[in-house]
């Protein structure tokens, strides 16, 4: 990978704020829909391989 | 609105590496990231850095880590302070030592080395590498490009689990 350059006048760090209960409540929604769609991608992909390689 | 344009993180991805590189001459330095405890209070000194670390350390729901090169255990490289929200991780703080700021910084790929462990320990955790943290505005697209990041709204990002791995595996490849 190569060098991202930084942005000019830039510099370190400042503190996140808190998320309120709403920002929270509507990321862990997004987020339980990745880990479901992720639960799916890795219970699809063990049986695609297992055909693909059988030898009948 | 300016208030609101102040806060969030604005630590710079500068070079994703393995290691963190000497920015004069490209030698690589291997690193390690450390838990800090209470006792360790004393290697931070308030005047190298910006934030109050030393409050970070106190505060029981917070784990704060170091990063040092193996080589030199005893000089800080960066810091970052972490959360466990039981479903994701919350980056609270990251921060660069001040001589790894700005143009003539020492080392590049400090703040990378640190989120990728953020993301390592959220896997560890069971929360598939889910990391949270504010930006600011400016740099946004920064993240979006160098750590993938996704942009939730406002100033609010988080890495999810293909980026998290992404980091991990360049970062930590044992």
């Amino acid at each position: 990978m190569g060098l991202i350059k930084e942005p000019v006048n830039i510099d370190f760090s400042k503190k996140s704020e808190p998320w309120t209960e709403k920002e929270l409540l509507d990321f862990r929604q997004l987020m339980q829909n990745i880990k479901a769609r992720n639960k799916k991608r890795k219970i699809k992909s063990p049986g695609v391989r297992e055909n693909k390689f059988r030898v009948k | 609105m300016k208030k609101i344009q102040k806060a969030g993180l604005d630590f710079i991805i500068d070079k994703l590496t393995n290691s963190i590189e000497n920015t004069s001459t490209g030698e690589l330095f291997d690193t390690e990231i450390v838990k800090l405890a209470g006792t360790d209070i004393q290697q931070i000194k308030k005047a190298d850095w910006q934030f109050e670390w030393h409050m970070e350390l106190r505060d029981i729901t917070k784990e704060i880590y170091k990063l040092t090169t193996i080589n030199n255990p005893t000089i800080i490289q960066g810091l970052i302070s972490l959360e466990d929200k039981q479903d994701h991780i919350f980056m609270h703080l990251i921060e660069s030592a001040k001589f790894n700021k700005g143009k003539n910084k020492i080392y590049f790929g400090v703040p990378g080395n640190l989120v990728a462990y953020a993301c390592k320990i959220s896997v560890e955790k069971g929360y598939e590498g889910f990391l949270a943290f504010d930006a600011k505005s400016a740099l946004i697209k920064h993240y979006e490009q160098s750590l993938h990041a996704t942009h939730f709204r406002g100033r609010r990002m988080f890495i999810e689990t293909s980026a998290a791995v992404r980091l991990i595996s360049r970062y930590f490849k044992n």
